[in-house]
């Protein structure tokens, strides 16, 4: 509404407008009575356009080129167009643009809107230069100054120089830890003529308990008898000779086909013959089996007829009572087995003397091959003291050897490609020695099983 | 019944042996916490005899330890630390949900910690028990000390084993130690001579690193914490037995040599007094002498000798192994630190390259091929450089470690060694015939060739005679079989009594009883194959020599 009556004033100010009251109006003269005291009212009661727009004018001229246009020098503002060669103005311009190649990168454009870009600088900021006790921080600068340079300590300085300094101890934990790279070392067998025991002082440790316990003997023995490092076979070189390379790829070689038998062989096991298969004229002639009976009818008499002549021979025998004469019997009878049999072994501990040289030599036989059976297992035992002994769950998988094939083998130590792992020869190693069990990495078992949904937006399509 | 009935497994072997779960259990430890005890304590599962009995019946496969082992271990203190450990990780873990930070800084600067001394002093009692147990302890070490910094395994870990492993290296090139190098292609073994005993180790190449993912780093690393801590009392001890300071400064370079403790200029060689042990011969201890005297010629090998290693060659290997032997090494000032003098010196003698070719020549020094120094130490002297140029195909590198019997199959290479250790020089007698030989036929080479491969064979002390008789022959003279008296007569007594020799041999088979005659035999047939084999092996290399000669033949034609 302000708007409105704002503009209503000025359109009526223009010179030709013809206002609709004016005529009328002008007349008698009669225009109401505006008090101009208070800001408000001559704010709004006065038109201050025209010193506005002077003054907007000057700051222009100022801002653009620094100073009143009215003020400058002709020279400034005009020049005597004498026509200049237009080769010069050409070679400016291209340059300007495209000479900034290689050298430096085109100003960004956001850079250039917020440059500064009227002639007149910005005022100075003063509350960023002032310190409200600049003075006093002076005057103290300055006495310390003169102090120092008489040479006198000051009771506060003296308090600080005989603090004593931070010094940032290492961590104890760092220190004690028995990794620590800086740790010391003593001479853990050197005192071994200084350990002069007392049977008192044995006494007294042994009763307050703080005797160590003496470690048992077994434990010194070695688990295996095989040595710590086992150097490879002499193909193993990285310039080997030609037998031993061959020797050695021989090995590897029969550790492959070992492999491969037993592949082989488990697929034997489980192979199937194809002839096996089921067809569908087998599957039809199962089906129909003892169903047809044309051909087959002749072929079942004549074995049925077998069969009767078979179960008549043998005959249902009804079992009837021993009589007094068959008990008898079988009782004469048994005594004379007994007879018998006492009368033979007699005989036999008679004959046994004439004997005498065969049983020796069967003897000999028997205890030759006691022995020979003795040998032999001490021998296994003695072989298997060297085997890794099974320790646990898992057993121990030899590692395979390591072996570079004849295309492999470098020329020299510089293209020396390295074969296997030293880390986990080593831990193979102490499996080997029965140090450790075989052990394998912790499978992830999951406790719950996983559940799968399928989300709304598929089942609907699903 | 009444009376007293016996229960089925209630005495015998079952009351030896606790499973590792019950064990475990009686010791009031978490599984990790127990293995890592008995890996500390040196308590190992034992398989028993009867596993049926002892596992009650059942023949599930459980871990067995001995009960004595057991309650041995409930004694330990460490077993304490490790409780206190659990309960410090308990704690912090509650600090660290209840975000309190001050708590967190104090529990982790009270962590409780543990040493592993005492477990020591009672495993190895004395030092030479821990001497014969330092080859695992050295792997160990060397290999961790290879390890990446990564997070994996503590990185003060890494660092002590590094410091040790260089602590090593430098006593074993101080007291001229190390007597054979085998560069394979897992790594490189070392062996040396500490004490009286043979240790051998086993140090993997710096550039190869696949971490297997099948292997129990938490057991490595147990392992390793016990071993450097062994290895460091023991770098100490012998540190003091060579009067050298211990820990020695400045020593990664390895180019420096240590400091002495007590300033004694003048090193120890005094003469070994003839002690005449009882029931020795003399001539045992000549050949004790002899070997004595070979093994100091050997620690002396590079003396005098200055090498200089070229970029691509494995520094650390080579400075290590040229100065066990008393050379002096140095190599690029860009490499590592620790370099005495550069390329341009022109004392150097040797300069070991590894490219086919060299950019720049010195007149006065040997471009050879790193292969030249570890063969030069497994054989003991200074072998001839020619055959390790740059360029040329080097000879095979063969293994110290394997010790050839007699009639076993010897490559020639090594048999040419060994004649070069007896002070000949049999190599150029082969290049004259081979030059000799691309002018005349080739047959002639082959009678050679086959007649040294018969030499391997017998004697060797003929060996030069009957080369003698081949170069002659070869070069189409005809034998000199003149009959001189005098020579012959110096031969005779030898003759006659090896005459003797041999027919007191066969007197002695024929008087021998029929089964000992049938073990005789058995044995010379197992000692004649071999011969036959090795004769074998032999003519194969030998066809396989011939191949490759006529294959440069076509080439050069």
């Amino acid at each position: 509404m302000a708007a409105a009556r704002r503009l209503k004033r000025v359109v009526a100010s223009q010179p030709g407008f013809l206002n609709f009251k004016s005529s009328s109006e002008s007349l008698s003269g009669r225009r109401k009575r505006v008090n101009k005291n208070k800001k408000k009212s001559w704010n709004k009661h006065s038109d201050i356009n025209d010193v506005e727009e002077f003054l907007e004018d000057v700051r222009l001229q100022e801002r653009t080129t620094g100073g009143l246009l009215a003020e400058k020098s002709d020279d400034s503002l005009f020049f005597l167009d004498v026509g200049q060669p237009k080769r010069a103005e050409r070679k400016a311009e291209p340059i300007e643009g495209k000479k900034r190649k290689g050298k430096t990168p085109r100003p960004l454009r956001i850079d250039l809107i917020l440059q500064q870009d009227s002639l007149i600088p910005a005022p100075k900021d003063v509350l960023a230069y002032q310190q409200p006790n600049a003075k006093k921080l002076r005057r103290i600068s300055q006495k310390a100054e003169q102090l120092a340079a008489k040479g006198v300590v000051t009771r506060r300085q003296k308090r600080l120089l005989s603090r004593r300094p931070v010094t940032k101890e290492a961590k104890k934990s760092d220190t004690e830890a028995n990794n620590n790279p800086n740790r010391d070392y003593y001479d853990i067998w050197g005192q071994e003529q200084s350990t002069v025991k007392d049977s008192a002082e044995d006494w007294y440790l042994q009763q307050t308990g703080k005797k160590r316990v003496k470690r048992p003997e077994k434990l010194s023995d070695r688990p295996s008898v095989l040595p710590a490092v086992e150097v490879i076979a002499p193909g193993g070189s990285y310039n080997p000779d030609f037998f031993s390379h061959q020797a050695l790829l021989k090995e590897a070689h029969e550790v492959e086909v070992k492999k491969q038998k037993e592949e082989d062989k488990l697929e034997r096991q489980l192979a199937v013959n194809k002839d096996d298969t089921a067809t569908e004229e087998t599957v039809i002639r199962e089906q129909v089996e003892g169903l047809v009976e044309e051909e087959e009818e002749e072929d079942e008499e004549e074995a049925a007829h077998d069969e009767e002549d078979e179960d008549a021979e043998g005959g249902s025998s009804l079992a009837k009572k021993k009589t007094e004469r068959q008990r008898k019997r079988e009782k004469a009878d048994k005594i004379k087995e007994l007879r018998r049999l006492d009368s033979k072994r007699q005989m036999d501990h008679r004959q046994q003397l004439f004997q005498l040289r065969s049983i020796k030599a069967s003897i000999k036989q028997q205890e030759q091959s006691t022995e020979d059976k003795q040998k032999i297992r001490k021998a296994n035992q003695e072989a298997e003291k060297s085997q890794p002994r099974r320790l646990g769950k898992l057993k121990f998988q030899a590692q395979d050897l390591e072996v570079q094939l004849s295309d492999e083998l470098a020329g020299s130590l510089r293209q020396l490609k390295p074969e296997g792992s030293v880390l986990k020869d080593r831990f193979k190693s102490l499996q080997k020695r029965n140090l450790i069990e075989p052990r394998e990495r912790a499978k992830f078992k999951r406790r719950h099983k996983l559940k799968y949904v399928e989300k709304r937006a598929f089942r609907a399509i699903t | 019944m009444g009376g007293l009935q016996k229960k089925k497994y209630e005495r015998g072997s079952v009351t030896n042996y606790i499973t590792r779960n019950k064990a475990r259990k009686k010791l009031r430890l978490s599984l990790p916490d127990f293995r890592r005890l008995c890996i500390l304590k040196g308590i190992y599962p034992h398989e028993p005899k009867h596993k049926k009995k002892v596992n009650k019946g059942s023949t599930a496969p459980r871990t067995f330890y001995l009960i004595k082992d057991i309650r041995f271990l409930l004694h330990e203190p460490i077993v304490g630390k490790f409780r206190d450990y659990k309960v410090f990780v308990r704690k912090l873990k509650k600090a660290y949900g209840k975000t309190e930070w001050s708590a967190v800084e104090r529990l982790r600067e009270n962590k409780p910690t543990y040493k592993l001394d005492h477990i020591i002093k009672e495993r190895y009692p004395s030092f030479i028990d821990a001497l014969r147990d330092i080859d695992d302890a050295l792997c160990m070490c060397f290999l961790f000390s290879t390890f990446a910094r990564t997070g994996k395994c503590h990185v003060q870990t890494i660092q002590l084993c590094r410091r040790l492993t260089v602590e090593w290296m430098n006593y074993v090139v101080a007291a001229r130690a190390l007597r054979k190098v085998f560069i394979s292609i897992k790594g490189i073994y070392y062996q040396a001579e500490v004490m009286g005993q043979l240790i051998t180790w086993l140090v993997p190449y710096q550039f190869s690193h696949d971490h297997p993912t099948d292997v129990d780093y938490r057991v490595m690393a147990t392992f390793t914490e016990l071993y450097t801590t062994l290895l460091g009392f023991i770098n100490f001890r012998l540190y003091h037995s060579l009067n050298l300071l211990y820990p020695p400064k400045k020593l990664s370079a390895l180019s420096a040599s240590l400091a002495r403790m007590v300033s004694s200029a003048e090193e120890e060689e005094a003469q070994l007094d003839q002690f005449p042990v009882e029931g020795e011969d003399m001539e045992k201890l000549e050949a004790r002498e002899r070997e004595q005297k070979e093994q100091e010629a050997q620690k002396k090998l590079f003396d005098g000798l200055k090498f200089f290693l070229n970029r691509e060659v494995p520094r650390e290997s080579l400075a290590f192994v040229i100065r066990c032997f008393g050379g002096e090494v140095s190599w690029d000032k860009s490499v590592c630190i620790g370099s005495t003098y550069e390329v341009t010196e022109e004392t150097i003698t040797h300069h070991i390259v590894d490219r086919p070719n060299a950019s720049t020549q010195y007149i006065n020094r040997y471009y050879i091929q790193p292969q030249w120094v570890y063969d030069c130490i497994n054989a003991k002297i200074v072998l001839p450089v020619e055959d390790y140029f740059l360029g040329v195909t080097l000879p095979p590198h063969l293994s110290p470690f394997v010790e050839e019997k007699e009639g076993d199959y010897m490559p020639p290479e090594k048999v040419k060694i060994m004649a070069l250790q007896r002070g000949e020089k049999p190599e150029q007698e082969d290049e004259e015939e081979e030059d000799e030989d691309e002018d005349e036929e080739e047959e002639e080479d082959d009678n050679d060739d086959e007649e040294e491969d018969e030499e391997e064979d017998e004697e060797e002390s003929e060996e030069k005679n009957l080369k003698k008789m081949e170069k002659q022959r070869s070069q189409g003279k005809s034998l000199q079989v003149k009959v001189t008296p005098g020579k012959m007569k110096v031969e005779n007594p030898e003759r006659l009594e090896q005459e003797e020799k041999a027919e007191e041999k066969r007197l002695a088979i024929m008087m021998m009883k029929k089964k000992e005659k049938y073990l005789y035999d058995k044995i010379m047939f197992g000692k004649k194959r071999k011969i036959r084999e090795a004769n074998k092996l032999t003519a194969k290399r030998k066809a396989h020599d011939d191949a490759e000669k006529a294959n440069k033949k076509k080439t050069r034609k």
